[in-house]
């Protein structure tokens, strides 16, 4: 199951607290206790010196302790069931460790070891998958390269339009200053005008320019289709094995499938000794 | 100057689409089909092209099993033939020219290789 961005976000800021400068605080939180238990030990010890210094006081603290122990085991082992056996301990987890590989190869027979054959882990049908959200995703990128080039379309042609009138206001002002060089606002207007022109013309430039990379990038996206492709070949290649190994493990017999022996002489584990084997019918034998 | 575009890639067809707008053809002046079986239908129907631009591995009929359609027979079997592919071996590229397509492009291609290729096409 994939987890939603919010939980991400939780599970990201959770794990900055324990990362974070705060983890040292923390820490320091922690070091406080230890720190007064370790005050509180000296001062123990500076208690004990003034008493071994008195006469008459005996310190027999660790005589005392040793009691409590041979009294704790009395009491653990008047408990029924409360034993310190290590070989139960180690017994039951083989037992455990037993009926594990047990149920694994109950999930090899049901094909759910080491994925259950679902969709979502079946290789062919995740390629199939893959090539078609990317070939969408695809698809939409192109949306939005066309949408801007759209729009630089709209803006050359707003650009165009405001570069022609320029042009004419550029024209009238230099007729103008040519007939009134006393008026200086026309002389400065005209600067002004050409100083626009230039504006457009080099914002025309940067349009073409950025249009151009436009048309890069869309040219680039040919690699979708060709990688698109390559899924598809490597697709064919699994389809290909998937028939060949069909093919060459099929059983034409007709046999019915036969139960398998789980311990045979040479394997490793689990295998009775002839000795063991011999004392174990005998122990039988002795209890029927 | 009309122009079929056959690839089974939206996204290769509006790439070519959009080359060969650049190149001054009008949107309305071209169609798109994703199949050999679409673009035979639209060559049956929509009346003369003066170009058809063909992927060659497609699902339903391919680019190579059109070409030959194309060039058995009917009122399309003159029109020129460009094959846009990612088949680049030696041996497709002359499999393609014996079934009959005028010109070849191995993907990817820039936008001024296939105007260089439409031209040649065009003027000759």
């Amino acid at each position: 199951m994939s987890m939603s961005q919010e939980e991400i976000e939780a599970l990201m800021s959770g794990a900055g607290d324990l990362g974070g400068d705060d983890s040292s605080d923390a820490v320091e939180d922690a070091v406080e206790p230890i720190a007064e238990t370790q005050t509180s030990e000296e001062e123990e010890v500076n208690i004990d010196d003034i008493l071994a210094g008195i006469d008459g006081v005996v310190d027999d603290g660790s005589e005392s302790s040793e009691k409590e122990e041979d009294n704790f085991d009395d009491i653990l082992s008047s408990i029924e069931g409360m034993t310190n056996d290590q070989s139960e301990i180690q017994e039951e987890s083989k037992n455990n460790s037993k009926e594990t590989v047990e149920s694994i190869e109950d999930l090899i027979d049901q094909s759910q070891y080491p994925m259950p054959v679902k969709n979502e882990n079946k290789v062919v049908s995740q390629l199939n998958q893959v090539a078609d959200d990317s070939e969408q995703k695809a698809s939409q990128i192109f949306d939005v390269l066309s949408f801007v080039l759209d729009e630089n379309n709209e803006i050359s042609n707003y650009n165009k339009e405001m570069g022609e009138f320029i042009k004419s206001q550029e024209e009238l002002l230099e007729s103008l200053s040519t007939k009134f060089p006393n008026i200086s606002i026309f002389s400065e207007n005209l600067e002004k005008a050409k100083s626009l022109a230039d504006s457009t013309a080099a914002l025309a430039q940067k349009v073409d320019s950025e249009n151009m990379k436009i048309f890069e990038a869309m040219e680039l996206m040919q690699f979708h289709d060709i990688n698109r492709q390559k899924i598809e070949r490597v697709m064919a290649v699994i389809r290909k094995l998937n028939d060949y190994l069909n093919g060459i493990f099929e059983d034409d017999s007709d046999k019915p499938e036969v139960q398998i022996a789980k311990h045979i002489s040479g394997d490793s584990n689990d295998i009775m000794e002839a000795d063991d084997l011999e004392s174990l019918i005998s122990e039988f034998g002795k209890e029927s | 100057m009309r122009i079929l575009i056959v690839d089974d890639s939206s996204t290769m067809r509006r790439i070519i689409g959009n080359v060969v707008q650049q190149l001054g053809v009008k949107k309305d002046d071209f169609d798109e089909a994703e199949d050999g079986v679409v673009a035979w239908k639209l060559l049956e129907t929509n009346g003369q092209y003066d170009v058809i631009l063909t992927d060659w591995n497609m699902p339903n009929m391919n680019g190579l099993e059109l070409v030959k359609k194309v060039r058995a027979g009917g009122a399309h079997q003159k029109t020129p033939i460009v094959m846009i592919t990612t088949e680049g071996g030696k041996g497709e590229v002359i499999t393609a020219l014996k079934a009959g397509v005028n010109n070849y492009i191995v993907k990817p291609f820039s936008a001024d290789i296939l105007k260089e290729k439409l031209d040649g096409l065009v003027k000759g």
